[in-house]
């Protein structure tokens, strides 16, 4: 699974441009699905058939990025953010575009390190002036951070695991669930990091009885961090709350269910901000029961955020146990 | 019943957003055993937990009428326990300095009472004193310890605020949660008033969830019941000392009839004209936080719905004392009786813009 980790989080696909994941990705389920579908916005569907209630699981394959805002005289690119990037976690890194342009972000002089903004930045793609910057990049390119996968054993480090591990584990749970006793529409959505836009759409067309998104969560357990009761290493988290979602009782206690049933690793996840595709999801037409499995994972939204195996092999048993065990809500 | 009991009974029920069933039971209660199951011709329950009663109306392609007042409350859940302790953030927007010193029902495994303390003045330092203790510096003491809490309670319960309701002179009541269970009794007190009127409209008045948390069972409801027009119950701020007068609202003077760009202009009209015919006492607001009420959702839901606003004044509110006028409420509920009788499928096929 690590190799499959390894080769999502490589690919540079932010909101609003996931194609390239996204025949990554039709690669690696084609052959454990029944039929697959791709929507209007992008969104990549998996219908793998075993019962009646429908179930949608949602991954989002969209990572966070910089768009060019503006080339100046000299070469060098202005941008803005595409979802959550913050411009502390940008000064120093380097960013990539999806054509391979890579660039370093570099700051304008300033005096105190907490008035840097992102209109403070620039990136620098080594062109030596607009003309020859240009040829590279055009105006709406969107870059995304470029570092390399690191492998700690049971942990990695690694660009976009939010939420290219979401990804991982479904496509893992789709391939181990040989056996569903429900109808799986495993969706890889795009544009979630600006506004759970895919998980919208997708969730509308597909009418579900009951949505399971999978993705990260942060953590609690590094030195003077904000206060939280999720640990890396300590199981696949079961969302209670976010910004964007109360989980559903039912939903909660299928989770936690299974996971007593199968003995596997488990934690709650109470989520002070942030939110994730069942947001969207719960709210759908009438109205979805909709929960999350979270993988925990420590600095979010940086270059290299971590996570645990053992949390990721939990993940995904407990969602192959929402698979093939028939769910009635 | 009388609503006053019945509001009594809803305001010391829990229900935090996302949990709601205390709260449900007694509403689904009353419609279904109590007196109330005269008064509609049917009720159910979606898939949110929103509650949806529906009265039929005689016109023959009658137009559909949405009410719909929360029953959800703003309350707290757990984070963490450490020592015996639990941590806790808020659901909805509760107002942290109040909380010291409440008690709270703590729904683990079993319901525990608990308190929220905090540090006494004797050995807070001079900068703490001059300062209200933020929420995730708080703790609740059940009295248990670690092994003990850890066994009752877990990450992610939900916790209300424990408060009598209590009646004050002048026909004013006193409680927690009044903010939208006030709205709630309003819609009980309009069916109540349906069953002896013939009405054309069909009348769907629906009990709504998690609107503390950004209007969510507004939006799945009247998607669902997709009616012609969608009027929102709720509260808005009483006048008490500090409040300017353009924020508040007077206790004992009728309801709200709001205005706004979320609220249809011939809607609003509508309740107006109902209020005269009615010889409802009624006041008027002009809205200028369009998302604060299940108004907003109702507005965009399916095609768009042509959508009002009545509010119910109420003082202090998101604390354990919001403050209101019974007569007041009692007024909600017959001008919206009243409305009701004032519509009929002309009036809707007028609302359209082209």
């Amino acid at each position: 699974m690590k190799e499959l980790i390894r080769k999502l989080t490589t690919i540079s696909s932010p909101s609003g441009r996931e194609e390239q994941i996204r025949n990554i990705i039709r690669e690696e389920i084609k052959n454990y699905c029944d039929e697959v579908k791709e929507d209007t916005l992008g969104n990549l569907i998996a219908i793998k058939r075993g019962g009646e209630t429908k179930i949608q699981f949602a991954a989002h394959m969209d990572e966070i990025g910089m768009i060019v805002t503006d080339i100046d005289e000299k070469g060098f690119l202005r941008f803005g953010n595409v979802g959550g990037v913050s411009p502390h976690r940008l000064f120093g890194q380097r960013a990539r575009f999806q054509k391979g342009t890579i660039g370093v972000f570099g700051a304008e002089k300033i005096d105190n390190i907490k008035d840097l903004t992102l209109d403070k930045l620039y990136l620098d793609i080594g062109a030596s002036s607009e003309k020859e910057a240009k040829e590279k990049v055009s105006i709406g390119d969107i870059a995304t951070y470029y570092h390399e996968f690191s492998d700690l054993g049971d942990r990695v480090i690694a660009k976009s695991l939010d939420n290219r591990i979401g990804c991982a584990v479904l496509i893992e749970a789709m391939k181990r669930a040989t056996n569903p006793q429900n109808d799986l529409f495993c969706t890889f959505t795009v544009q979630e990091e600006v506004g759970l836009r895919g998980a919208r759409t997708s969730a509308f067309g597909i009418e579900p009885d009951l949505g399971i998104a999978i993705d990260v969560t942060s953590t609690g357990d590094t030195p003077e961090c904000e206060r939280m009761a999720v640990k890396l290493g300590q199981g696949a988290a079961i969302k209670i709350k976010d910004r964007s979602l109360i989980t559903h009782p039912q939903v909660r206690d299928l989770l936690t269910t299974l996971s007593e049933k199968n003995s596997i690793p488990h934690q709650f996840e109470v989520l002070p901000f942030g939110g994730t595709d069942s947001g969207a999801i719960h709210l759908t037409r009438a109205g979805v029961p909709a929960g999350v499995i979270s993988i925990p994972c420590r600095y979010v939204h940086s270059p290299s955020e971590m996570i645990d195996l053992k949390d990721v092999e939990a993940a995904v048993r407990l969602a192959v146990a929402v698979m093939e065990n028939k769910v009635e809500l | 019943m009388k609503s006053t009991s019945l509001l009594t009974k809803l305001t010391e029920a829990t229900g935090v957003s996302g949990r709601e069933d205390g709260a449900a039971s007694i509403i689904l209660d009353f419609f279904t055993h109590g007196e109330g199951r005269e008064w509609v011709s049917d009720l159910r329950r979606d898939k949110l937990g929103n509650i949806i009663l529906y009265k039929k109306g005689l016109g023959e392609t009658p137009a559909k009428i949405m009410f719909a007042a929360h029953m959800d409350e703003i309350g707290l859940i757990v984070t963490d326990i450490e020592e015996g302790f639990l941590r806790f953030s808020s659901i909805g927007g509760i107002d942290q300095r109040v909380l010291v010193g409440q008690e709270v029902i703590v729904h683990g495994k079993k319901d525990l009472l608990g308190i929220i303390g905090a540090k006494p003045p004797h050995i807070q330092t001079p900068d703490e004193r001059g300062k209200s203790i933020k929420i995730q510096d708080m703790t609740i003491d059940l009295g248990l310890s670690q092994e003990k809490a850890e066994s009752l309670v877990k990450i992610g319960d939900s916790i209300t605020i424990k408060r009598k309701f209590c009646q004050l002179k002048n026909s004013l009541c006193s409680g927690k949660a009044m903010d939208d269970r006030a709205g709630v009794v309003a819609l009980v007190e309009c069916l109540k008033r349906l069953k002896d009127l013939r009405h054309q409209a069909d009348v769907y008045c629906v009990v709504t969830v998690q609107e503390e948390l950004g209007v969510r069972g507004a939006f799945v409801s009247s998607y669902g019941v997709n009616p012609d027009i969608g009027v929102a119950i709720d509260v808005t701020h009483g006048e008490m000392p500090g409040l300017p007068d353009y924020e508040a609202f007077k206790l004992g003077e009728g309801p709200v009839i709001v205005t706004g760009p979320q609220m249809h202009p011939k809607v609003f009209e509508k309740l107006k004209e109902a209020a005269k015919c009615g010889n409802v006492k009624y006041q008027i607001e002009a809205e200028v936080t369009p998302r604060g009420t299940d108004a907003y959702a109702i507005q965009v839901a399916q095609a768009g719905v042509a959508s009002g606003l009545v509010s119910i004044p109420l003082r202090y509110m998101h604390t354990s004392v919001e403050t209101l006028s019974l007569e007041d409420l009692r007024e909600t509920g017959r001008l919206l009786a009243e409305f009701v009788m004032e519509i009929n499928s002309e009036f809707v096929g007028g609302l359209k813009y082209c």
